[in-house]
């Protein structure tokens, strides 16, 4: 379960650094669903280690809500793009102090 | 019928389930109705949709009233309802309320479609809904997800408006990034204890440490696990409070939403937030390694110093509101950390009270952004006490209800937070919240003054109130609800302050359930 455990833990920093990192927004809504994943990994291990089904239950309900995150998050980033021209995040800059 | 029905296994059960969710049913039925008015394109363009959404929260109300006293349980425990759902259920059904009352002035001003918006907004009250009376960490995560996306869409809801689509985009990426720390959390806390209800968490870790309220470690090896986990559950938590490191897309997010979303944001998801955060942290944080109240209390530290320089620094007023938000969020975590039974009425009855304040502060920037003023630069507001004598005395009341001027609710919250947060002897902890808020009434009264007294060469400022317009309303464009709106707000910031029995007794009842557990 440990190993399992730090496996999934590379990849949460794998994703958290992508999104902190990258300026593509379709790749930073990658490194966000590979966070979710991650987490997933985790629960699969846990859940299997302790014999339970309650994580695999989990799984599931992620992966769902991860689906409904997607369809928005696309929606927004093409409305962002029809705006802009660009998926680039640093062109995001209209907000300010 | 009466007969086959419990022989089916199971149908018993998941008819006390429906019950434990009625007020929540009620909401989200609403919610499709209106939805469906999108297929009829006659009604669709009229007000029915704003008219069926405050029928909707109001039938929701009623239920929550009719079902409290009860303990409810349902879904294999992962939904409760008992006094702390009552408190808050009713504070969130208010706060959509007045969010339903002040869009629609706004919303017309744009070439959006009604019945969507006010379906979504009826989706994000049921969302934190069951945030709040979730009992489960899979339904904490959905429900938070639930809300969340509610929110995305909201906030980047007037298509075409380049402003409103980048606060999306940042709040949505931010906010997914929270919630994957929120279930990354989870995964620990489940490695720990291998429980996904937090009543079943709570009874494991009290049978298993010796020490409660101590430092002991849980289990060898697990007790690492549990703190990981709340750890990162807190970020993730965090995020959706605003508290100071994880505040980064409060003020876009607020800056660029539509106004009256603002105000959602800064109400109803932040009074969700809060709610279930303080369950956890009463069934799980005792049990720990770390001590959290010490995480805790540099959080509300740093919340309150940045959010209040950061006010000062902005003029703009949304975005002053935002920061002035975070600061409020560092106030309220003041009572969390005093905990005890009266740290925690306390805490509800600041949020409550939280609520009117900034829901009434956004009403007014409602009217003004629709007025002849239009801007949102504080500047602009320059001599409109004068124009508009009702609306800027509620602001100016608000205000001082947010700075924590006596004889408004705001000051009894930060009264009741202070005080149980002293008994616990936070002492620096509370003189340093008290510094920071004489300290932020600077910013607040800076409104009023800006208001009162313009500068002597603006030339364009009358002194003398248009006549024959009730309340100082000049333009047309402004209806009864959006008056009704600030009222409300007005009368329960007005009577917190002044009788604040009544709500203490209501705060004092709901923490007293929360505590049993």
């Amino acid at each position: 379960m440990n190993n399992y455990l730090i496996v999934a833990g590379i990849i949460f920093c794998i994703g958290a650094l992508g999104v902190l990192m990258r300026k593509n927004l379709i790749i930073v809504f990658m490194s966000l669903e590979l966070m979710f994943n991650a987490a997933n990994l985790g629960f699969v291990a846990v859940s299997n280690r302790l014999n339970l089904i309650s994580g695999d239950v989990f799984v599931i309900f992620v992966m769902v809500v991860a689906a409904a995150e997607a369809a928005v998050a696309l929606g927004i980033i093409v409305a962002f793009y029809r705006e802009k021209g660009t998926v680039d995040m640093d062109k995001a800059n209209e907000l300010k102090n | 019928m009466h007969n086959i029905m419990p022989v089916i296994y199971g149908l018993n059960s998941l008819e006390k389930s429906m019950v434990s969710i009625i007020p929540e049913a009620v909401i989200i039925l609403f919610a499709f109705i209106v939805l469906f008015l999108t297929f009829f394109e006659k009604i669709a363009k009229g007000k029915n949709s704003y008219y069926l959404s405050l029928i909707g929260i109001a039938f929701s109300i009623l239920y929550v009233v009719m079902l409290s006293g009860r303990n409810l349980t349902g879904f294999y425990g992962s939904v409760v309802f008992n006094g702390y759902d009552v408190f808050l259920f009713i504070a969130i059904l208010l706060s959509g309320f007045l969010t339903v009352l002040v869009s629609k002035d706004y919303i017309e001003n744009f070439d959006v479609p009604y019945p969507e918006y006010y379906s979504i907004i009826l989706f994000g009250i049921s969302a934190m809904m069951f945030l709040v009376s979730s009992n489960n960490l899979i339904m904490v995560f959905i429900s938070l997800e639930f809300m969340s996306i509610c929110a995305y869409i909201l906030t980047g809801y007037i298509r075409g408006n380049t402003r409103s689509t980048e606060a999306a985009l940042k709040y949505l990426i931010l906010g997914t990034f929270a919630s994957a720390f929120l279930i990354f959390g989870s995964v620990f806390i489940y490695a720990a204890v291998g429980h996904l209800n937090l009543n079943s968490i709570h009874s494991y870790l009290e049978s298993i440490s010796y020490v409660k309220h101590g430092s002991a470690p849980v289990i060898s090896g697990m007790g690492e696990y549990l703190s990981i986990g709340l750890l990162l559950f807190t970020v993730g938590l965090a995020f959706k409070m605003s508290l100071f490191p994880f505040h980064a897309w409060t003020p876009d997010a607020y800056d660029g939403a539509p106004t009256p979303i603002t105000s959602f944001m800064a109400t109803g998801i932040k009074v969700a937030a809060f709610a279930i955060f303080l369950r956890i942290y009463i069934l799980i944080y005792n049990f720990n390694v770390i001590n959290f109240n010490d995480i805790l209390w540099v959080l509300a530290v740093l919340s309150m110093t940045f959010g209040n320089i950061a006010a000062i620094l902005s003029s703009n007023i949304k975005r002053l509101l935002a920061y002035s938000s975070i600061a409020q969020a560092g106030y309220i975590l003041v009572g969390i950390i005093g905990g005890g039974f009266y740290g925690y009425s306390g805490t509800l009855f600041y949020l409550f009270a939280y609520i009117f304040m900034t829901a009434g502060a956004f009403a007014v920037v409602i009217i003004f952004e629709n007025s002849d003023i239009i801007s949102l630069d504080i500047k602009k507001y320059s001599g409109v006490g004068y124009k508009y004598p009702f609306i800027s005395a509620a602001m100016a009341f608000f205000m001082l209800s947010l700075a924590g001027i006596p004889v408004t609710g705001g000051f009894m919250g930060k009264f009741y937070v202070f005080s149980a947060a002293v008994k616990s002897g936070y002492y620096w902890l509370v003189f340093i919240a008290l510094l920071n808020s004489a300290f932020a009434a600077y910013y607040y009264i800076k409104i009023i003054v800006k208001m009162y007294m313009p500068d002597k060469e603006d030339s364009s400022v009358s002194y003398i109130a248009p006549e024959g317009k009730d309340f100082g309303i000049v333009n047309g464009n402004i209806s009864e609800g959006i008056m009704l709106a600030v009222i409300i707000c007005l009368f329960f910031t007005l009577i917190m302050g002044v009788y604040p029995q009544l709500f203490i007794n209501f705060a004092n009842y709901s923490a007293a359930s929360l505590c049993k557990i």
